[in-house]
């Protein structure tokens, strides 16, 4: 069953399958992942292009957001930066809830000693600033796309873990799980048909916050000087190096700004969409 | 007797909290060595600004000095041993005890962190009180917000503010250093996207409250909305957002360094990234400390307000 | 009946936010005229505080890195200063004399100097200073001496004998420096801790305490009597006072000095250079000593060969480049190893590899470098033409300096080159990652110095008994390195120019590295403070002469 083919609207007598309210921000979404999978259907210019007679220009119709200080076009940066953001938001939220399930589920089912040692832990990591994980990693391994992903994954993962923990001796203790474990259904069975999408229906929104927020993370430790190497268009490191030109050529440090929001706010929107059909789905 | 099980539970709270601390600043300390490179090496370079090699003639004295021709093992004994003293270790490049290095910068980043936190609560608070379930224009216009200011990158906030308020209309100071009004622009710097953040969380969970039985129960009893939402639904729709705060005050001590370098403010948001830079392993170690102390206290204050707010939560 | 989506909301708010924002940041283009004030008569003001907007924080008050010399040149003398034209000038020693084989510098102090802890300034202190640098404890005022240096000795309260192995004529120079400041030999006593926080010397200001992260703040020092004979006024300070900030983002430092939060900023972004220049005292500084300029690693890699590195320097457009990158403001350099502002820089060495990509690709054929691959990159034998060009990002190269490296990484990609740009992170940086042959084919670096003597100090060749780790191109040439200490050792500056400029020459031809553009530093004053000057040889903004006006 499909959460989004619900008949709302009508215009001229036409059936609109999907809301104004969900398909705006999914066009967005699918507009910054043919950005990221396919560049070169929005924009013919390349993204590394030099053209020093031409720096520093204002947007115009030939160039949507302006040149940089190299000369180079802005908006086509911002198209072939979205691989690498939109990569670092997935990956890292990917991790995260990949060490969240596992912890999460661990102590929520096992209990007792389990319980109690994965507690400690999530309390030391939760200690560790993130910051921290980010300077070392990069001081370990240089800073690339894979180490943001794992800094920020890692980083946000004690949230999450605690959450699902949270989310999973909540359901523990609904009948149905008791029933079915009645009915004779095997532990594990349980677990993969009830448990798990229960347990994990309530945090979709939150899991399409996190891409967001991963994304805003990662251009936050551009400003550090802990990003992406260039010449690479990653959001963030456009964000960084358009810090300098915010009173003469405001559209190098506002035009990627309002990309990442724009992101941010529409993977958010459709998680909460999508949560709330998966709920509805589900009573 | 319920005295002896409280104190009992106090004891082995304070304990784990320590053995929380230890562990924290052991990991770092391990952490640290992992990073390649050599210690000696990299303080000579910071006290000359320099990137070269040194000669094992010059390496070997500092080796001595800081005690890095010692197994590692013994080194870190002696440093857990001097925490159990209360002696975080001597500063690598400033020669000084870590506690004066971090104590000098710590108040202004707690007063920081505490005031932004305290600004991210109003602001989410009055947007979810005024605009959760009050039609659909209303809602909107909350829900957007919250999720918009959520997104917002922290420097953005900071650099767009400072440009704005205190460069072209000259309302804040430039240069905030610890004075109050130059404190304002970077607590709205992170309070605003918090704000977003709690907001979306404590909205969701106001939604859900508002179709609770007894709130349909105090309506039908006469009174007002406003009473309802104030006296009833809210004090239950923010325990996820005061379990976020924990998070939240820890996160933001040493996170606020994005806000501290745009307002050129003390922090030791400031010390952990210099510290990491020049491989000083005390004071690294000292900051997490830090960081994870202020993070198990919040845990406290907020396992104290969730008795407050919900009596169901309060620990029997 | 469609429900109003929050999300077309956010559209249209944000649209608005867009354009009202926009329209507010543009207007501050225009800004920074109002801070000026109005009816300013020219009245002398007596006292009163300066506050300055630096940039980086050291993690110490003394040392050998250039942050520390900055502070450090307003709070200890030294015993020579170096004058706009070159000359060296009496500060602390009034007068000198030096032996007819150049072996023995005999210095008369000025008496009756003393410390701001209260202790005399002789010439046994003096002596202790230049034994506690021998030691180590600066080692930018060691490399500058040494290997002529042999000892220093006072002969009474006012005399001392400096005695070198060899002759060598910058002696002088090198001691105007601020690292060769004169530390009170009690508070050297003290330790390194004293040192670092609370360095104690005779100058015109002394430190009053120093908040970390924030500022440091020096006191006038009302007992001032060894001021240099480059003071533009006789006595102690004027003012009461300097607030030393530090603003490390650029914005709110430039800022501060439009809403008058400071008097004067370290620095300008060449962003505001226009700005700047019409509503402030602008001053820039050339840094004399080693421009900053890429090494080529020698030892290993594609630049092994000679036709190779010189295919690189002629591969780009390094002066459009910089030009461009700068906006105009900061000078293209052509020499690699001396600085246009440094006595003994040879300009006809700057002239060479002027941009010709036709050049550049016959020599990479001549190399055997003659295939391509689908990329577009040159390949011999299977292997890639791969440069892995490592800049330490932030500190030496800032981001208008990483803008230039993307622009020739362009460049250097049309006639084959595969620049691999990697950033380098200050931890990194000092950890030395980069600092072994087998990092790095290219790095950019810059040395300061007041003398070509700085070639040796670079260009030294190493050895296995006497490693050269500042020798960050791999290259020893043992003729390169006779011509230096020839120019060293010589009588005359003429005699030691010549041999300064084959030197010059020995680097360019062989490529050892290549020219990008000067190190360069700024400050930015406002109009109603005066007398704010640049010390000669490294660039220090000066306070003992400045003074508010009403």
């Amino acid at each position: 069953m499909s959460a989004l083919a619900i008949p709302r609207g009508h215009v001229r007598g036409i059936r609109i399958p999907v809301r104004i309210g969900t398909a705006v921000p999914l066009l967005f979404v699918l507009l910054v992942a043919v950005a990221a999978v396919a560049p070169g259907l929005l924009t013919d210019h390349s993204p590394t292009a030099i053209d020093i007679q031409h720096t520093l220009l204002p947007p115009s119709l030939s160039h949507l957001f302006g040149t940089d200080d190299a000369g180079r076009d802005q908006f086509t940066r911002v198209v072939y930066g979205a691989r690498e953001s939109l990569g670092i938001g997935l990956g890292a939220t990917g991790l995260a809830m990949s060490i969240a399930i596992a912890l999460g589920f661990a102590a929520g089912l096992a209990g007792g000693l389990v319980d109690t040692a994965i507690g400690r832990i999530l309390e030391v990591a939760f200690a560790f600033p993130v910051l921290l994980l980010a300077l070392l990693l990069i001081a370990i391994r240089g800073p690339s796309v894979t180490t943001e992903i794992v800094a920020v994954g890692i980083g946000s993962a004690p949230g999450y873990a605690r959450m699902v923990r949270g989310q999973v001796l909540q359901v523990r203790q609904a009948g149905y799980i008791e029933a079915a474990g009645a009915l004779g259904h095997s532990r594990w069975a349980v677990v993969r048909r009830h448990l798990f999408p229960n347990a994990m229906r309530p945090l979709v929104a939150m899991i399409t916050l996190g891409i967001g927020q991963s994304i805003v993370w990662a251009s936050g430790l551009a400003f550090l000087g802990l990003g992406v190497a260039p010449p690479s268009p990653e959001w963030g490191a456009l964000l960084d190096s358009g810090r300098l030109y915010i009173t003469t050529s405001w559209w190098l440090e506002i035009m990627p700004g309002l990309v990442i929001v724009g992101v941010a706010l529409s993977v958010t929107s459709l998680g909460r969409t999508l949560q709330h059909e998966l709920e509805g789905a589900a009573r | 007797m319920p005295t002896m099980r409280t104190a009992r539970r106090v004891v082995i709270k304070v304990v784990t909290a320590i053995a929380v601390l230890i562990a924290a600043a052991s990991v770092t300390f391990f952490a640290q060595l992992l990073v390649p490179g050599d210690r000696a090496t990299a303080i000579l370079n910071q006290q000359n600004g320099r990137a070269q090699q040194w000669t094992p003639a010059q390496l070997a004295p500092v080796d001595h000095k800081f005690g890095f021709d010692r197994p590692l093992i013994v080194q870190y004994l002696d440093y857990v041993g001097g925490l159990f003293r209360g002696n975080l270790g001597t500063s690598y490049t400033q020669y000084k005890p870590v506690t004066q290095v971090i104590g000098a910068e710590l108040a202004p980043s707690l007063i920081l962190t505490v005031v932004a936190l305290i600004a991210a609560w109003v602001l989410a608070l009055a947007v979810t009180l005024l605009t959760a379930r009050r039609g659909r224009f209303l809602a909107a216009l909350g829900s957007t917000w919250e999720a918009l200011t959520a997104s917002l990158p922290a420097y953005w906030v900071g650099v767009v503010l400072l440009v704005v308020f205190a460069v072209e209309l000259r309302i804040f100071p430039v240069i905030g250093g610890t004075s109050p009004m130059g404190t304002v622009l970077p607590v709205l710097t992170l309070a605003i996207p918090l704000a977003g953040f709690l907001g979306q969380v404590t909205r969701d969970e106001f939604g859900k409250v508002l179709d609770q039985p007894f709130i349909t129960t105090a309506r039908t009893r006469g009174m007002r909305e406003t009473a309802v939402r104030l006296k009833h639904a809210l004090r239950h729709s923010v325990v996820p957002a005061i379990t976020l705060s924990g998070w939240a005050l820890g996160a933001l001590v040493s996170g606020a360094v994005i806000t501290e370098n745009v307002f050129g403010r003390p922090g030791i948001g400031q010390v952990l990234v210099t510290a990491v830079n020049t491989r000083d392993v005390p004071t690294v170690s000292g900051i997490v400390l830090v960081v994870a102390a202020v993070y198990v206290a919040a845990n406290l204050l907020v396992d104290v307000a969730y008795g407050l707010v919900d009596p169901r939560l309060r620990t029997a | 009946m469609t429900r109003p989506s929050y999300v077309r909301l956010a559209a249209s708010a944000s649209t608005a936010g867009v354009l009202l924002l926009s329209s507010l940041l543009a207007g501050c283009s225009a800004g920074g005229a109002t801070a000026a004030s109005a009816a300013n008569d020219g009245t002398v003001v007596k006292g009163g505080t300066i506050v300055y907007g630096h940039e980086q924080e050291p993690p110490c008050l003394y040392g050998g890195w250039l942050q520390e010399a900055y502070i450090d040149r307003n709070i200890l003398d030294s015993l020579v200063t170096e004058a706009d034209d070159g000359s060296i000038k009496p500060w602390l020693a009034t007068s000198w004399n030096i032996s007819s084989d150049g072996l023995t510098y005999t210095f008369t102090l000025k008496p009756g100097v003393k410390f701001t802890d209260g202790t005399p300034l002789n010439a046994q202190a003096v002596a202790d200073n230049f034994a506690y640098w021998e030691k180590g404890g600066n080692s930018t005022a060691q490399v500058s001496i040494d290997p002529y240096f042999k000892s220093a000795q006072a002969l009474d309260a006012t005399h001392l004998k400096v005695t070198l192995n060899k002759p060598y004529l910058p002696l002088l120079t090198m001691l105007t420096q601020a690292y060769m400041g004169i530390l009170s030999p009690a508070n050297i006593k003290q330790g390194t801790q004293a040192v670092c926080n609370d360095p104690i010397g005779s100058g015109a200001f002394k430190i009053q305490q120093w908040k970390h992260g924030q500022e440091v703040i020096l006191v006038r020092n009302p007992g001032y009597t060894s001021w240099p004979a480059t003071a533009d006024h006789q006595g102690p300070a004027i003012v009461d006072e300097v607030d030393w900030k530090f603003l490390p983002d650029p914005i709110e430092r430039y800022a501060s000095l439009t809403t008058g939060e400071t008097n004067i900023i370290y620095d300008v972004p060449t962003v505001d250079w226009a700005n700047a220049k019409a509503n402030y005292q602008v001053t820039d500084y050339i840094t004399p000593g080693k421009p900053v300029s890429v090494y080529l690693n020698t030892s290993r890699g594609v630049f092994t060969d000679e036709l190779v590195r010189q295919a690189f320097a002629y591969g780009a457009n390094r002066k459009a480049a910089v030009q461009a990158a700068f906006h105009g403001v900061i000078p293209y350099e052509g020499n690699p190893s001396v600085s246009q502002a440094t006595p003994g820089y040879d300009p006809t060495v700057a002239q060479a590899y002027a941009y010709d990509p036709a050049k550049a690709n016959q020599l990479l054929d001549q190399a055997g470098w003659t295939t391509r691959n689908a990329a577009g990159y040159r390949t011999k034998n299977g292997k890639e033409l791969d440069v892995t060009f490592a800049y330490p990002a932030g500190s030496v190269i800032t981001s208008e300096g990483a803008t230039l490296l993307q622009i020739l990484q362009q460049q250097w990609k049309q006639v084959g080159f595969n620049v691999n740009l990697i950033p380098e992170t200050q931890a990194e940086t000092f950890a030395g990652k980069f600092s072994t042959p087998d990092s790095y084919d290219a790095q950019p670096w810059y040395w300061t110095s007041p003398s070509a003597a700085i070639l040796w100090i670079v260009w030294r060749p190493s050895t296995a008994a006497s490693p050269n780790y500042s020798n960050s191109s791999f290259y020893n040439n043992n003729q390169l390195a006779t011509l230096i200490q020839d120019g060293n050792s010589a009588a005359t500056t003429v005699a030691a120019d010549r041999y300064y400029w084959q030197a010059q020459q020995i680097i360019q031809d062989n490529a050892a590295a290549v020219g990008l553009y000067t190190q360069f530093m700024s400050i930015a004053v406002a109009k109603n403070l005066h007398d704010v000057w640049l010390e000669k040889s490294q660039g220090e903004p000066v306070f003992e002469d400045a003074y508010f006006t009403k």
